[in-house]
């Protein structure tokens, strides 16, 4: 495996190096393509064929696919981004800039780069805006999609054995809003991007702590970040270095939230390519059903969609991750996969995410978020979250405030 | 007695059969109660018992060897109902059980001439009163309101309480300073009350906060029991060797001290109210506040001992009859000066720091004169010979440093699992100081500047199945704290947790301020299961 990681690195060395990247991208294109020439619906992969989705899927992945797991492919599922939302993008994109560190200029609204040329060499940074500022709606509810409307989390550890956690959260984005009113701001918030309110709600003793994120636009200011802690009912703020600390017992942290979550000018990007990958678009069970103690689906179908490769590395030196490459579906500008790899190069963490159908008020269809795990392959754990969302609910500012952080009891929901 | 065990049993198994009745019980109530009780309504709470051991044996006036300190057993049901946006309604019990420990209550009854039998404080629990009861509506989007017997918090800091003194802390629940024992939550003592929130600009959470509890409604001697005058975490109070110790006698050939007899004294329902108001706003990365907090303040450590009438004797005239006098422990209405901030020092020191102050304008402090007139250790002071007491004006603050950080040789299998590591230092400032403010029962001498420090470091091992937590207090004059503990959550069942943690004191004095209790070094075990 170290062997393998190396020679991988040792690829993406050499991809810094121009004519060798360039033979590389168009070698590794060719593969994945021809891969994907292959798959058909109603095919099975499995340890018989792994070849036939090498560099489809994950690492992980594969080598468990080498092991004995089996699945089949289906017809891809295609969504669109709401007409509002493509109206935006068609008014506003035209102005959009990048600055001289890479912040975003002239954002109002919509997708900032709808065009990605690939030898761009700032087309890495264009479309990590794109995916911080794809359609999530004006504002959802985490777990809002849910029969209990929280999001479900299982902690895995090697042996098998399994606990449950269950939270919310609530997003605001309180400009670049498309559907509700006031748009495209909130007054007052014309300098915040994104705020979110996570209540924790399962096992009782940790049921009620939450966190208040308020992610500023300038691009030097870093977030805010409070923590209610019901054994104190007290606020308290947290540093940002938080972010990286493993959200114990789960593998996340802060920024793996839906794949990468960190503040986009404190880090550099580089396009590494597009090539074809296996998801789920349409995941039939939410939670999907697994063997207790596996991460994996047992019986969900996969799909192959079109994707951006993009390597992310901290402007930071003591950041956590020195290395995360991330697959973003062309279409939604969501993430489908995530690799993370430690200072030492070993490849460390792998994330994958399914994805459902989400019908809007007005009966437009998108896509949601729907189960989702994340693996940790040096120390064996992992987790597995089902997360579906309620979108453009029209959340009010004042439920993002110390008020209701200070009102909330446990197992209840915040008004 | 008896009869409320029994009513708790009952209240017990009515609990567990209603969580485990079959799913098709439910039905009975009709559909539409089914889909309520589902959808808007949520149960859960813990059953917990802890069980402690004294460590120490003693010391020669020491004479109980009682070593089983508690074995108590809580049940807490806690009932969620969420109506709509605008209105919520939270509803708990507790209800715990001590069992009497036969050692402890015999020498608590014993009559040890010339002491006085003591009362036994064990903590129960058995009335069907809510423990919490808040309704909470939400009149406009800016407007929440918090009604009914509730809590309420404010400060900055971490295990130790300073300007968290709106709800009385219970001196019969849980051993001083063992925030790893039980938390600050859980010692709190609800009170009946209103709290109101106006959100003037969500954006910089400028916000608005009023509260008023129409009074303190405790019958039981729960507060004053942290005031070491025999009560339950005293060191021995079966000896009651700490009584009596900042009066000299003033009647000539009588035994040198005075027994004081003691009592609580509340104001009456409908004058103890609580009115309080602060503001908070966010300034980029410093939130701060100021408020003010008026009225009945019954917190363990600001009462003083007010003499009523002069010393008598406690028994027939004749040499070594001792000296009685009688004594209200009170605490006047008072006046919080309050302020609170936090702010988030980012690169290179990745640290949040946070403070508080509480200005008390004219604090009321026993006062004696040193040495006492006849030669022994205390006198009446001159100026307050009439009340013992004296007034001044006090600042306490705390600052608090809280910083993750990265150990990785120490997490091997998770290098991002960070250690929280905390320190706080507390000062309280008495202007106008006067020699011979003293606390009553220890006849410390408490000085102008008064300081102390705790640090906390925890963290999680094993994929957060092990919690290892120290809590250290330390006083510069010498005296100690240490609350180390380890808790277990199973990988297979996040409902379980077990905890051992110790209690631990010193110091060189051991009736100083943190060595108070040494000689209750203990060790818990609690095991607690969520439902």
């Amino acid at each position: 495996m170290r062997l393998k990681n190396a020679v991988y690195n040792r690829l993406f060395v050499c991809l810094e190096n121009g004519a060798l990247a360039a033979f590389l991208s168009l070698f590794l294109a060719a593969q994945a393509r021809a891969a994907e020439a292959e798959l058909r619906p109603g095919d099975t992969i499995g340890p018989h064929n792994w070849e036939r989705v090498k560099e489809m899927v994950g690492e992980n992945l594969l080598s468990r696919i080498k092991q004995g797991y089996t699945f089949k492919i289906k017809a891809p599922t295609r969504y669109q981004p709401p007409r509002e939302y493509v109206e935006a993008t068609k008014k506003h994109a035209p102005a959009v800039r990048l600055g001289p560190d890479g912040e975003l200029l002239n954002h109002v609204a919509g997708l900032p780069f709808p065009q990605i040329d690939p030898r761009d060499p700032q087309a890495g940074q264009k479309v990590a805006w794109n995916f911080y500022w794809r359609w999530q709606g004006d504002d959802f509810k985490g777990g809002g999609g849910t029969e209990t409307g929280k999001m479900i989390r299982y902690a895995i550890e090697k042996d098998g054995s399994e606990r449950r956690y269950d939270f919310y959260s609530y997003f605001l984005f309180p400009r670049t809003r498309v559907t509700l009113e006031p748009k495209p701001v909130i007054p007052g918030y014309e300098n915040i991007d994104s705020i979110q309110l996570r209540v924790d709600s399962y096992p009782r003793d940790s049921a009620g702590a939450t966190t208040l994120e308020i992610r500023y636009s300038e691009p030097k200011r870093p977030d805010d970040l409070y923590l209610y802690i019901p054994s104190l009912r007290r606020i308290r703020r947290l540093t940002t270095t938080q972010r990286c600390q493993t959200l114990a017992p789960s593998e996340f942290n802060l920024d793996d939230i839906d794949f990468f979550r960190g503040k986009i000018t404190d880090f550099n990007y580089k396009l590494v390519g597009e090539k074809k990958v296996l998801t789920n678009y349409a995941q039939e069970r939410v939670p999907y059903n697994r063997k207790k103690g596996d991460y994996l689906p047992a019986d969900e179908q996969w799909e192959v969609q079109d994707v951006y490769i993009l390597e992310i590395t901290p402007k930071d030196p003591d950041y956590c991750y020195p290395k995360r490459v991330m697959w973003i579906d062309k279409a939604a500008w969501e993430a489908t996969w995530a690799m993370v790899w430690d200072r030492k190069g070993d490849y460390w963490k792998e994330l994958a995410l399914f994805r459902i159908p989400g019908k809007l008020a007005d009966g437009q269809v998108v896509w949601q978020q729907g189960t989702g795990y994340i693996i940790n392959v040096q120390n064996g754990r992992s987790t597995v979250i089902s997360a579906s969302r309620k979108f453009n609910i029209g959340l009010s500012p004042s439920l993002f405030t110390f008020g209701t952080m200070q009102t909330i009891t446990r197992q209840g929901e915040v008004n | 007695m008896r009869v409320g065990r029994t009513v708790f049993l009952i209240a017990v198994l009515m609990m567990v059969s209603v969580k485990t009745a079959p799913v098709r019980a439910a039905s009975i109530l009709g559909d539409d109660w089914e889909k309520f009780f589902r959808d808007k309504v949520s149960f859960a709470g813990y059953l917990e018992n802890v069980t402690g051991l004294s460590i120490a044996a003693g010391d020669s006036k020491f004479t109980t060897g009682n070593r089983f300190i508690m074995n108590r057993l809580t049940f807490q049901p806690e009932f969620n109902v969420d109506f709509n946006e605008q209105l919520r309604f939270f509803i708990s019990w507790r209800f715990a059980k001590e069992p009497r420990y036969n050692k402890e209550a015999k020498d608590r009854r014993r009559s040890t001439p010339p002491f006085p039998p003591l009362d036994n404080t064990f903590y129960d629990e058995d009335s069907f009163k809510p423990w919490e009861m808040v309704i909470d509506v939400k009149p406009t989007d800016r407007l929440k309101l918090r009604w009914g017997r509730q809590f309420i918090s404010w400060g900055e800091t971490d295990g130790v309480r300073l300007l968290d003194v709106i709800n009385p802390q219970d001196g019969t629940f849980p051993p001083p300073l063992t925030p790893n024992l039980f938390n600050l939550d859980e010692t709190r003592i609800p009170s009946w009350g209103l709290r109101s929130f106006y959100t003037f600009n969500p954006a910089t959470n400028t916000t608005l906060e009023l509260i008023a509890m129409p009074g303190f409604d405790e019958e039981k001697k729960r507060v004053d029991e942290y005031a070491p005058i025999a009560a339950r975490w005293t060191p021995h109070p079966e000896t009651r060797i700490r009584l009596g110790r900042l009066f000299a006698d003033p009647i000539a050939g009588n035994l040198p001290v005075v027994i004081p007899l003691a009592s609580s004294e509340f104001p009456d329902a409908g004058d103890n109210w609580k009115l309080g108001g602060r503001i908070t706003h966010t300034f980029g990365r410093l939130s701060a506040g100021i408020g003010y907090i008026w009225g009945y303040n019954p917190q363990a450590g600001d009462m003083v001992f007010k003499k009523v009438g002069a010393p008598f004797l406690l028994g027939p005239p004749g040499p070594g009859t001792p000296t009685g006098v009688r004594l209200k422990l009170i605490n006047d209405r008072t006046s919080i000066y309050a302020a609170h901030f936090n702010y988030s020092l980012e690169e290179p020191w990745k640290t949040a720091v946070r403070g508080e102050l509480a200005f008390y304008p004219s604090k009321p402090y026993n006062i004696s004169q040193y040495p006492g007139s006849t030669g022994l250790k205390a006198g009446p002071h001159p100026k307050y010979s009439n009340t013992d007491i004296t007034e001044k004006n006090t600042l306490r603050y705390a600052l608090g440093f809280d910083r993750p950080t990265l150990i990785p040789f120490l997490h091997p299998d998770d290098p991002w699992r960070a250690f929280n590591l905390s320190l706080q230092i507390f000062q309280s400032i008495i202007f106008d100081h006067e020699d011979g403010i003293r606390a009553f029962a220890s006849a410390e001498k408490i000085h102008k500047v008064s300081t102390s420090l705790t640090f906390r470091i925890g963290t999680g091992y094993l994929g957060d199945t092990i919690f290892p937590d120290v809590f250290v207090a330390y006083d510069p004059l010498g005296y100690w704290s240490a609350n180390p503990a380890v808790s277990y959550v199973p990988s297979w069942n996040e409902k379980i947790r077990f905890t051992l943690t110790a209690a631990l004191y010193g110091g060189r004095n051991k009736f100083g301020s943190l060595g108070v209790f040494s000689e209750k070094d203990s060790v818990f075990l609690k095991m607690r299961y969520q439902f």
